[in-house]
């Protein structure tokens, strides 16, 4: 019995498998139980959407938004059609609230601070904190963000039965502009700009594309005025001292220093008071001023002034205030002469509307500072902070953090833990935007009902803040007319106005109906616009327009801007956004410090090289980037990095700017003060590799995106002729049969498309793109993400140049010079799939992955994709993305709900690309062939039209004459990259941008 | 016949003067198939740990995904399919020698071409891992090939890769049977001296061969056929490698002389090759006798030929870039000799334009160190053109913006010294196994023994 099995060790092999299968099935967790779907909720239909509207919170310019469910989960953010602001569009903030909602790092239970940091706790025992903190807590301090008009009026309630104080914190507000508008016309409102009915845009610096005001709408109104569908071309000049994406799309720039905004502005009035202007109470301050002071402080010549000054007078124009990026010491005064100069060149009242309206709370700086020095000095007994992160947003010199901790009870809602929350000794959980109900007023006579899209996430047991404000009255006695919830405060407060005012807005029927119609559509607008005030009011305040004092030493004045991707940070933890590259540096998941070639070279630094930038407040470390479109003499870097408890995709990457800022303000309106330091930099000597997408931002002679000037439209069609007849003939030569690549929908199919599968009878999908519309906003970018499921890759991955998007903004510099006034031009470029009729990427996959569906569609089987990237190689466009590894793999629970059920989940190993949103086109198909009709014009709106705030992309059927692209594709502006020259016959038609200047059109 | 002999010596045109006797061969060429020394044993084992690494990263690499390779947009072939290239290109000397020159009776070519068959079989063996290397999903590889399916889905015949599918596995069949064919009688004559173990090897793969006239009558009629078969696909193998880039539309890819272009640099590339396999396989085995300073200068004749032959279609295809007109196309080559990977394109242009120029010298093509040191840096040259033509013109294609630059991994360099190592595995091998130099043939160009005639001295 020496050999074989003895039963000793037989039972031990048995033993020890049999606890780790023991092990391995045990769980703390209950079983759960299956549930079939037999009896599914009303209102799901498995595989079938279900759309609902509501308001987009990611700003305060309160967008209309659909957000797309699929079986009770949010999968997708587009635009609403139907909401008046913003008419269809969004932007990549907007898209990315999906990522919040499904945040890994969201607060799962509320927390109490206990020994070792906050502990997780229960709803009873957090209601039973809450109340007992704030009910003995003498004058308690509600610290919130801007809020819808319901939400505030019943915060604002809570906090007066109370007895307590209420403090606004937003730092991308423009309160100057509020505080300047007061003051000139009486009004304690925002103006309300009308872009699409002037023919000259002139921006002092204000981000108008991007982050300031209401970027989606003002992005379509630009594209309007700046297009020339409508026969003529407007002109848009910025002056600022660094282009941002707003400035990168303007005509001209005249690189005027900071601070002397204000000098500026005057002097143009003044030149229009001197041609017989009225100015009003204002008179006298303009007779200090003149073209000449405006040219002396510009930095430029008069002349350049006084030619602006009579074009802003000769046609119905804008002037758009400073902003924020420039806002500074004297931002109230320049605003002031932004509103004073636009009522001289007679745009108040026309072009610029100030409007007496209810507007919320503005959120200023000044008041924060109040309530740190009453917090430090212990006037408050408990802190509520809501929707707002001063302990990372506001500079580190204000001492926000140390105030917080010095009070005695602390309590924040957050949906995810950030800086501010970290600290609080009680932290509730807060349902997301899209769990909440809300409502909005962006503009004078619009009013929209945010609804909750789906349950809350199950991953965090949160509740609306308002809910649970309303639940802690009661217990503490405090009535809000018998409301439980949010959705019944709202609808009551609502009930009222929509009885008397329904059928005006279009709401007919009962309560009820008027309710869900409102639901439905998600905004309504009435057309009775409010008292409105177009004349100058003298100015009660004594304002000082000289150029703001900027303290500190070296000489290189240091200029803080809001991110267009995160705002002041809050977007910061969401990957789609971190890995998108920055519209202007094309930067992705870290901070960089933008430096003028002249100052790098004099600092011999080149883009990469580690600079430190040090100012009297503090400094940060970061890689310089090297960009001709900001002045010599100032030095950039952007808010929103530099996170340090704001979960795992915001910690760490980048460094906060805002240790660098002084804690001052514009006195006169309380706004931070942006531009208020100088700033050294020393290089460190280290080196980083940038994470960029950018190869290089020169066309290299190969006309990619072309433009034509203005003069020469009408006539553009012929040149576009004489290369075509060069590439038929070279074609002829080898005996080939030469391609009708006009485009026009007779020319389909084209010669080479009748064989095998094309057949004749199918549409022909394509896509126009206006270059001249297109902003460069890259909200076409995240969409595409979102609604293809295209995973992020990270840091590393980007560095090793391996990002996945589908769709990129290429972003070519033609004219930018900071050094004098002059001509800007920088073209935008959208390059996704091109769908070639005749593509180089289908022959030579060995497999067939890659291949040609009858309509016309690159078609990618990725079940069949062997990995041989011959596609990539061969294609000339670059459009194809590679999975290196699993990258979907690595998206931790619940991010994954956010998949797109319409769209395959790509694994390790296989090719992707652009589909033309496939599964919209299909599901569409369907539906058509459902109702026994063709698919309409329109009906497909790939993911990258959908969100597209300028109609730069317009998508359909090329073989239908009466479709709009193919009008769009007959014009004489479209053309086709690279099709000249290795015959590709692509599906995407490019428009080219049209210039004020002359350009070089042809051959370079 | 011995007058004949003798003349013959005097003028200097006997192939081996310093090999006497028939038995003088079987005797000095089964010595090398004798107990191997030290220095065997170490290069054998560096070998297998090299084969190790080359297993070990090939497996990281499927496990954790192709991305551990430096790959990416837009550079998506790099070291692979660099090495790949390299490879079949020195599978090409050895069915050159073997067939071509022996159709062309080339006196030379007896000595060297068991070493270069051997050399083509196992770089072959060694390139056909690299595309499996290279895919993003070699479990699906196998999709390549045309196999009856349910799903009537065939490979898309109009790629350059099933071509390459094609032409690959085709020459390995071929060269392979041509290799073995051909070591038969050799074979038989080491089965006769065998013992144990190595004589049960030799006896089955001799196949029984015994030296009849009808066998060998058999015998020469397949070995000619075979050099037949084989002859074309020299030409036809490096020509498909070739239009997996000549078929594609990247500017440096897309060029009509790549075919003759490539064929020329896998013959320049095997022959070199085989001169630094031949050095110390020389010098260790004491062959002296076989692979004389005649059959080095041979080489070196053929290496100079093809040299010259490279270098026409360098500076031809910088004129037709220029000429072209094409920014692409002027770019592409701009930035192959200017950009950022423009030490890659110097290196290729010395190693395989200048130094071989050397060769036009009678005393360098006679000297074997010469020799060795320059076919070292061909073998080098040779590996940086295939990098400089697929890496440097995708890293700079039609799109500026989607420019680029790749970076080869540390997994990237195991595999490719790992690859060194695996064919060195099998050339250890088969220097030890096989008789390294063709003892029939050998006979057939030594003077036959004649009766009564005494053998010179």
């Amino acid at each position: 019995m020496s050999d074989g099995l003895k039963r000793r060790d037989f039972l031990k092999v048995l033993g020890v498998s049999g606890a780790g299968a023991s092990i391995a099935g045990c769980s703390t967790q209950e079983v759960e139980r299956l549930i079939p779907y037999v009896v599914p909720p009303e209102d799901i239909t498995p595989g079938v959407a279900t759309w609902y509207a509501s308001v987009c919170q990611e700003c305060s310019a309160g967008c209309g938004i659909r957000v797309r469910t699929r079986e009770g989960r949010a999968v997708m953010i587009e635009g609403n059609p139907e909401h008046p602001v913003s008419a269809g569009g969004v932007c990549s903030r907007g898209v990315s609230a999906l990522q919040s909602l499904y945040d890994p790092d969201r607060v799962a239970t509320p927390m109490r601070m206990g020994q070792s940091g906050l502990e997780g706790t229960t709803w009873d025992e957090a209601m039973q904190a809450l109340v007992g903190g704030l009910q003995g807590a003498a004058n308690p301090l509600f610290i919130t963000g801007i809020l819808g008009p319901t939400e505030e009026l019943l915060v604002n309630q809570f906090v007066a039965a109370l007895g307590g104080r209420r403090v606004v914190f937003d730092p991308l507000y423009d309160t100057a502009l509020r505080e300047a508008t007061r003051i000139a016309f009486g009004v304690d409102a925002l103006p309300h700009y009308d872009l699409a009915n002037s023919g000259l845009v002139v921006s002092f610096g204000a981000d108008f594309l991007e982050t300031w005001g209401s970027p989606v709408a003002m992005g379509r109104q630009f594209a309007h005025m700046h297009g020339v569908d409508h026969g003529e071309k407007g002109r848009f000049v910025f002056l600022g001292s660094r282009l941002s994406l707003t400035g990168q799309n303007a005509d001209e720039w005249i690189p005027i220093p900071p601070g002397s905004e204000a000098a500026v502005a005057l002097g143009m009035a003044a030149h229009l008071v001197q041609a017989g202007a009225d100015a009003g109470p204002y008179a006298d301050l303009l007779s200090a001023h003149s073209a000449e002071s405006a040219a002396q402080a510009a930095g430029t010549e008069a002349t350049a002034i006084a030619a602006l000054a009579n074009d802003l007078a000769s046609v119905p124009s804008i002037v758009l205030g400073p902003g924020l990026a420039g806002s500074h010491r004297g931002a109230a005064a320049a605003n002031l002469a932004v509103l004073v100069l636009n009522a001289v060149a007679g745009n108040v009242g026309q072009t610029v509307r100030i409007q007496q309206t209810q507007t919320p709370t503005g959120g200023g700086f000044g008041s924060l500072l109040e309530a740190i020095r009453s917090m430090s000095g212990g006037s408050h007994g408990a802190v509520v902070v809501a929707g707002t992160n001063p302990a990372y947003a506001a500079p580190a010199g204000a001492g926000f953090a140390e105030a917080f901790q010095s009070v005695g009870f602390k309590v924040a809602f957050a949906s995810a833990l950030d800086e501010t929350s970290a600290m609080a000794d009680l932290v509730l959980p807060a349902s997301h935007p899209l769990e909440s109900w809300t409502d909005s007023m962006p503009r004078p006579g619009v009013y929209a009902v945010g609804q909750p899209a789906m349950r809350p996430v199950p991953h965090s047991d949160s509740r609306p803040m308002a809910d649970v404000l309303l639940q802690a009255g009661a217990q503490l006695g405090q009535d809000y007319g018998g409301a439980t919830s949010f959705r019944d405060f709202l609808s009551q407060a609502n009930a009222a106005w929509l009885a008397a005012n329904g059928a005006r807005v279009g709401l007919t029927g009962d309560p009820a109906a008027r309710w869900r119609e409102l639901l439905r559509t998600g905004a309504v607008s009435y057309d009775d616009p409010p008292p409105e005030v177009s004349s100058l009011q003298p100015s009660a305040t004594a304002l000082s327009f000289d150029s703001p004092a900027v303290d500190g030493a070296g000489d290189l004045t240091l200029l803080v801007y809001p991110s267009s991707r995160f705002g002041d940070g809050t977007q910061a933890n969401r990957p789609w956004l971190q890995e998108l590259p920055d519209p202007v540096s094309k930067l992705m998941w870290h901070s960089w410090v933008e430096i003028h070639p002249d100052t790098a070279e004099s600092l011999g630094l080149r883009t990469g090289d580690v600079v430190r930038l040090t100012t009297d407040h503090g400094e940060v470390e970061a890689p310089a980037w090297v960009y001709p479109g900001i002045r010599p003499d100032v030095v950039a870097i952007a808010m929103g990095g530099g996170h340090t408890a704001y979960g795992r995709f915001a910690n760490g990457n980048g460094v906060n700017p805002m240790v660098l800022l002084p804690p001052v303000q514009d006195d006169a309106s309380g706004a931070m003060a942006l531009v208020s330091t100088r700033a050294t930099l020393t290089p460190t000597g280290a080196w980083r590799r940038v994470a960029t997408t950018e190869g290089s931002s020169d066309q290299d002679q190969r006309n990619i995106a072309p433009a034509v000037a203005l003069a020469a439209l009408g006539h553009a069609a012929e040149e576009e002729a004489g290369h075509h007849e060069q590439l038929q003939e070279l074609q002829e030569i080898g005996g080939f049969k030469p391609s009708e690549t006009e485009g026009r929908a007779e020319d389909y199919p084209l010669p080479g498309a009748e064989y095998g599968d094309y057949t004749r009878d199918q549409p022909r999908w394509a896509m126009s793109i206006d270059l001249d519309k297109c902003t460069g906003c890259s909200a076409c970018v995240t969409a595409c993400q979102a609604e293809n499921n295209v995973p992020w890759v990270g840091e590393n991955q980007i560095l090793m140049g391996r990002d996945m998007h589908w769709m990129r903004i290429e972003r070519y510099y033609e004219a930018v010079d900071a050094t004098h006034a002059g001509t800007v031009d920088i073209r935008f470029l959208p390059m996704l799939c091109q769908h070639c009729n005749n593509a180089p990427c289908e022959p030579v996959c060995p497999v067939f992955a890659a291949y040609h569906t009858p309509d016309g569609l690159n078609g990618q089987a990725y079940n069949r994709c062997v990995g041989t990237r011959y596609c990539a190689n061969n294609c000339p466009y670059k459009v194809r993305v590679f999975n290196w590894y699993s990258y979907t793999d690595l998206i931790p629970e619940p991010m994954t709900w956010q998949f797109n059920p319409d769209v395959t989940v790509r694994e390790n190993g296989v090719m992707e690309k652009c589909s033309f949103c496939v599964q919209r086109i299909r599901d569409a198909g369907n539906r058509a062939s459902v109702e026994g009709r063709d698919i309409r014009d329109g009906e497909v709106r790939p993911a990258c039209q959908n969100s597209c705030p300028t109609g730069a992309i317009v998508f359909g059927n090329v073989r239908d004459t009466s479709s709009a692209v193919a009008g769009l594709v007959g014009d004489e502006r479209t053309y086709r990259v690279l099709d000249e020259l290795i015959n590709t016959q692509p599906a995407v038609h490019y428009m080219k941008k049209v210039t004020h200047h002359e350009v070089d059109s042809g051959e370079h | 016949m011995a007058t004949a002999e003798s003349e013959l010596r005097r003028r200097g045109a006997l192939p081996h003067p310093d090999v006497g006797k028939y038995s003088d061969v079987n005797r000095d060429v089964l010595k090398v198939l004798s107990r191997p020394g030290k220095g065997w044993w170490i290069l054998f084992s560096i070998a297998l740990a090299g084969v190790g690494i080359f297993f070990l990263s090939w497996f990281t690499q499927i496990v954790r995904g192709i991305g551990v390779s430096g790959l990416n947009a837009p550079v998506g072939w790099g070291v692979y399919i660099t090495t790949f290239v390299f490879w079949v290109g020195i599978a090409h000397s050895g069915t050159l020698i073997s067939a071509i020159l022996f159709l062309f009776r080339a006196p030379w070519r007896q000595s060297i071409y068991r070493a270069a068959e051997a050399m083509t079989v196992f770089a072959v063996m060694t390139a056909g891992l690299f595309p499996l290397i290279h895919v993003g999903r070699v479990w699906h590889a196998y999709w390549l090939v045309p196999y009856p399916n349910s799903r009537f889905l065939w490979p898309n015949f109009r790629s350059p890769l099933v071509w390459d599918v094609f032409a690959v596995t085709t020459y390995f069949t071929v060269s392979a049977v041509f290799f073995y064919l051909g070591t038969i009688p050799d074979l038989a004559a080491a089965r006769d001296q065998a013992r144990g173990l190595r004589k049960k090897f030799y006896q089955v793969t001799a196949l029984g061969w015994r030296g009849t006239d009808r066998e060998w009558h058999h015998f020469s009629k397949a070995y000619i056929y075979l050099a037949a078969l084989a002859t074309p696909l020299v030409l036809s193998v490096h020509s498909v490698v070739s239009w997996d880039f000549a078929m594609s539309i990247v500017p440096g890819w897309h060029t009509t002389i790549f075919a003759p272009y490539f064929v020329a640099g896998a013959i320049f590339s095997g022959v070199a090759m085989v001169i630094t396999l031949a050095v110390p396989m020389r010098k260790f085995f004491g062959l002296e006798a076989y692979l004389t300073v005649k059959h080095f200068e041979a080489m070196a004749k053929l290496c100079l030929l093809t040299a010259t032959i490279v270098l026409y279609a360098y500076l031809t295809e910088y004129f037709l870039a220029w000429y072209s007109g094409e920014p692409p196309e002027r770019g592409s080559f701009w930035n192959r000799a200017f950009g950022s990977y423009w030490w890659a394109n110097w290196i290729m242009l010395t190693c395989n334009g200048l130094v071989p120029l050397m060769l036009w010298f009678k005393r360098v093509r006679r000297s074997i160190a010469a020799l060795f040191v320059i076919s070292i840096f061909i073998n080098i040259g040779m590996w940086f053109e295939r990098f400089v033509i697929i890496v440097t013109s995708l890293s700079h294609e039609y799109e500026p913006w989607a420019w680029g630059l790749y970076r080869p991994s540390v997994v990237e360099m195991g595999i490719l010294l790992g690859s060194f190592c695996w064919f060195g595995f099998w050339f250890l091998l088969f220097t030890r196994l096989l008789p390294p130099v063709a003892i029939a043939e050998m006979k057939e160009v030594i003077p036959p023994p004649m009766r009564g005639v005494k053998e010179a001295s």
